[in-house]
């Protein structure tokens, strides 16, 4: 195939905020080309300086040789379908489309032809009367086509054409468009950010991020073979995992070697290893690689999505001591008052509020009557440092309750395989609390003032489970343990077959589904 | 919804009181003969054949004509390449230049007016030319604003698909621009020539007494001659001309827009 466009070093700023980090691109003659990537990655950019409408800072666009970096927009042989259409709305249909050749000063004859030729090309036979700004979305894009593809342009350019249409008319344009190209057998550029387009339709795509190209490929090597992190996650669903490159053919993460087929990387590198979730299989346990529980299973419509954990995250236990009800009753002002012993950071005393204790005792008064009545009077006296404090709770009738703060070191959990860590603290709390609660595993957390952080970043990092062996209908005095985890390794797996939640279960991948990448920024 | 439509209330009874009941008062007076006294009016096409029957008045009507359709065209021809280039200049100075050219019209019509007459009065022009200067002066900005409007709304990626599908920079004007801005133009003629054909105290300032149009007849029967029946016979002879015209600048609007659909 010849070599149709070369884009040579394309530098591109605005307002001093690099759009364009030196762009080197060949498209050749008849392909499909998909430029994909986020939203302010850079590819609408490119699209335009090779249109005309925006001129490079630095390096060269050639086309068939010829750099045409001085060249209008009007005098160059591409066209564009714009993302809004960009219909000339006081034009019927077929002067939308006759517009080019119009301006060509071709005969009426020919471009009566020429049009005609179009309007069925993309199926729009005997519209060429109507008005433009009467047809629906599909039919404008049809003819947006049209227009564009009628000056036989040697590049056909097309900016996110189809991201104003709905799901079901995205999708017959895709192949409507891909059939398009094969018949007329030019080159279009396609930009886009759906990775699922580009999949679909392109014979070559182009991943950016950040005005930098990350991989060029056909759509399965892409898929396939991902170079980085970036381009694994942008494209499809993947599991992707910190890993070290043993040696060729020999990696390994989460404590176990793996065979893999990739090669050609340092001795005990650092690096990503990605496995699609529809390469990994559910065996029974025992039976595959690799063990694990079921987490959650979502139905995506044609297959499950089944999260396994396949090791267990961190951890930490702490006790709850489960106390009777112990209301304060004063018969005097007929009113009554409760509250429970708490244990708190040592780091929270410098912060430590009236309204904060209160809440943390659960500090509450009423009437015989069941009426709230307010707490004129809290007194504590805690130090920095650890040890037991006293706490009272009073009424403006006196009615008062007296409770221990306990303050503690922070103890937490640290995991250094998951480098996480995760902190709670024992609570006391009443029968009734735990019979009221609505949502259990919440308020537990709450309560214990359960958190987990990632070592690396100190990202939060979400609770993900609560464990615990009573049955919170029927609880009774005493103390009980409550485990706190964060989510160990989950592999996201595609399959059909539907698996219950807590399931145990086997995994099943073969060493050329694990694909090996550099980490991201490091080549 | 239904307790807000009373809102139009206020505004019914204001356009009863200052415009239908004056009309019908004017169309009454045309029709009949002389005298104030309602009561006592005799029906009558006098004031018509009057009218028509002498050649002045017709003339002065033709004139009037002429004098607004002129001072629309000069609108037309500075105020389309105003709004133009304004409509090009980064927002700021749009806004900058839009406030400059609304700015005069803060001050009444009728000082300006005045003022004007102060400039041109020791220079060596004839009435003429002195009443297309006022006239142009007055209602270009009415025109420039409609224009403006027009092409600031206009969708840029719409010049951009021009030159993409080859149409260099005057192409693109005449293909595209222009005939998306004709809606402005038309509402601008309307702004301009409706109160063009019909002002009085313009010529009458800057014509220096002698250029005498069709507002100055109707001023003059009705203030200096107190001939009511006459005056309300030419204003309903303007109006129905007015009428006419709006009528055939609406059609030109509507056709515009037809060529779209055909």
């Amino acid at each position: 195939m010849k070599k149709l466009i070369q884009f040579k070093n394309i530098v591109k700023a605005f307002d001093n905020q690099i759009v364009l980090k030196g762009i080197n691109l060949d498209i050749y003659e008849n392909e499909f080309v998909t430029l994909l990537g986020p939203s302010g990655c850079g590819k609408t950019t490119l699209l335009r300086i090779l249109g005309g409408f925006l001129e490079a800072d630095e390096g060269t666009v050639i086309i068939d040789g010829k750099d045409i970096s001085n060249i209008p927009a009007y005098k160059r042989d591409i066209n564009t379908v714009f993302q809004k259409y960009a219909l000339f709305p006081h034009l019927n249909v077929y002067d939308n489309i006759a517009f080019g050749l119009k301006i060509k000063k071709q005969s009426n004859d020919i471009i009566e032809q020429k049009v005609n030729r179009m309007l069925s090309l993309v199926g729009l036979e005997g519209f060429g009367k109507r008005d433009v700004t009467l047809l629906s979305g599909g039919q404008q894009q049809r003819v947006a086509i049209a227009r564009a593809l009628v000056n036989e342009p040697n590049v056909l350019l097309l900016d996110e054409p189809l991201g104003a249409l709905d799901l079901k008319l995205r999708k017959e344009m895709q192949i409507e468009l891909k059939r398009i190209q094969q018949e007329v057998g030019i080159t279009f550029i396609f930009v886009t950010h759906d990775q699922e387009e580009a999949l679909t339709m392109s014979d070559k795509i182009v991943v950016m991020k950040d005005g930098e190209i990350q991989q060029i490929g056909t759509p399965t090597e892409i898929y396939n073979e991902p170079i980085n992190e970036y381009v694994a996650k942008f494209i499809g669903e993947s599991n992707i995992i910190d890993a070290i490159m043993k040696e060729d053919y020999l990696v390994n993460f989460d404590d176990h070697d793996y065979k893999c087929v990739d090669f050609g990387f340092k001795k005990n590198e650092l690096v990503d290893v990605v496995i699609r979730p529809e390469d990994i299989d559910i065996v029974p346990r025992n039976k595959g690689i690799i063990n694990g529980e079921v987490k959650s299973v979502l139905f995506k419509g044609v297959h499950y999505e089944i999260v396994v954990e396949t090791a267990s995250g961190t951890s930490k236990t702490v006790t709850m001591h489960v106390l009777g009800n112990k209301d304060v009753v004063n018969e005097n002002a007929k009113e009554k008052i409760s509250a429970s012993n708490f244990y708190m950071d040592l780091e929270d005393v410098k912060t430590l509020s009236d309204s904060e204790v209160i809440a943390r005792a659960n500090a509450q008064a009423w009437t015989f009557d069941d009426e709230d009545v307010s707490l004129t009077n809290v007194e504590y006296d805690v130090l920095e440092k650890t040890g037991v404090y006293p706490c009272t709770f009073k009424t403006s009738k006196g009615t008062q309750i007296t409770v221990n703060i306990t303050v503690v070191e922070p103890i937490y959990t640290e995991d250094k395989i998951n480098e996480e860590a995760v902190q709670a603290f024992d609570f006391y709390k009443t029968v009734d609390e735990i019979k009221e609660s609505i949502a259990l595993d919440t308020d537990l957390k709450r309560w214990a003032n359960a958190t987990a952080w990632s070592l690396e970043d100190e990202s939060p990092v979400e609770i993900w489970d609560v464990k615990y062996d009573f049955d919170d209908e029927d609880i009774k005095e005493g103390d009980y343990k409550i485990t706190f985890s964060t989510m160990g390794r989950e592999l996201k797996i595609h399959t059909t077959e539907y698996k219950e939640e807590g399931q145990k279960v086997g995994l099943s991948f073969s060493p050329e589904d694990i694909h090996v990448m550099s980490k991201l920024g490091s080549y | 919804m239904k307790g807000f439509s009373r809102l139009v209330y206020p505004y019914v009874v204001w356009m009863v009181i200052m415009i239908v009941i004056p009309m019908l008062m004017i169309v009454l007076y045309a029709f009949t003969t002389k005298g104030n006294d309602v009561l006592t009016f005799q029906f009558t096409l006098n004031n018509f054949i009057r009218f028509f029957k002498d050649s002045i008045f017709p003339n002065v009507l033709y004139r009037s004509l002429v004098l607004a359709i002129i001072t629309t065209v000069i609108c037309i021809m500075f105020g389309y390449p105003a709004a133009y280039f304004i409509s090009k200049l980064n927002i700021n100075k749009q806004n900058m230049i839009i406030l400059l050219i609304t700015l005069p019209m803060w001050i009444n019509m009728l000082v300006r007016t005045y003022a004007w007459r102060g400039i041109l009065n020791g220079l060596p022009l004839s009435g003429e030319v002195k009443v297309y200067i006022g006239m142009v002066y007055n209602f270009l900005p009415f025109m420039i604003l409609q224009i403006y409007t027009s092409l600031s709304k206009m969708d840029q990626s719409l010049i951009t698909a021009a030159s993409d599908l080859g149409a260099n920079k005057w192409q693109t004007f005449y293909k595209v621009v222009l005939p998306l801005s004709l809606p402005g133009v038309i509402s601008g003629i309307t702004l301009v020539f409706l109160p063009a054909v019909s002002s009085f105290f313009i010529p009458k300032l800057l014509g220096g007494g002698d250029y005498v149009l069709i507002g100055n007849l109707i001023e003059n029967y009705f203030v200096s001659t107190g001939d009511w029946n006459f005056g309300s016979a030419i204003s309903l002879i303007m109006a129905i001309i007015i009428l006419i015209s709006m009528y055939i600048t609406k059609k030109l609007d509507r056709d515009n827009r037809e060529v779209t659909v055909k």
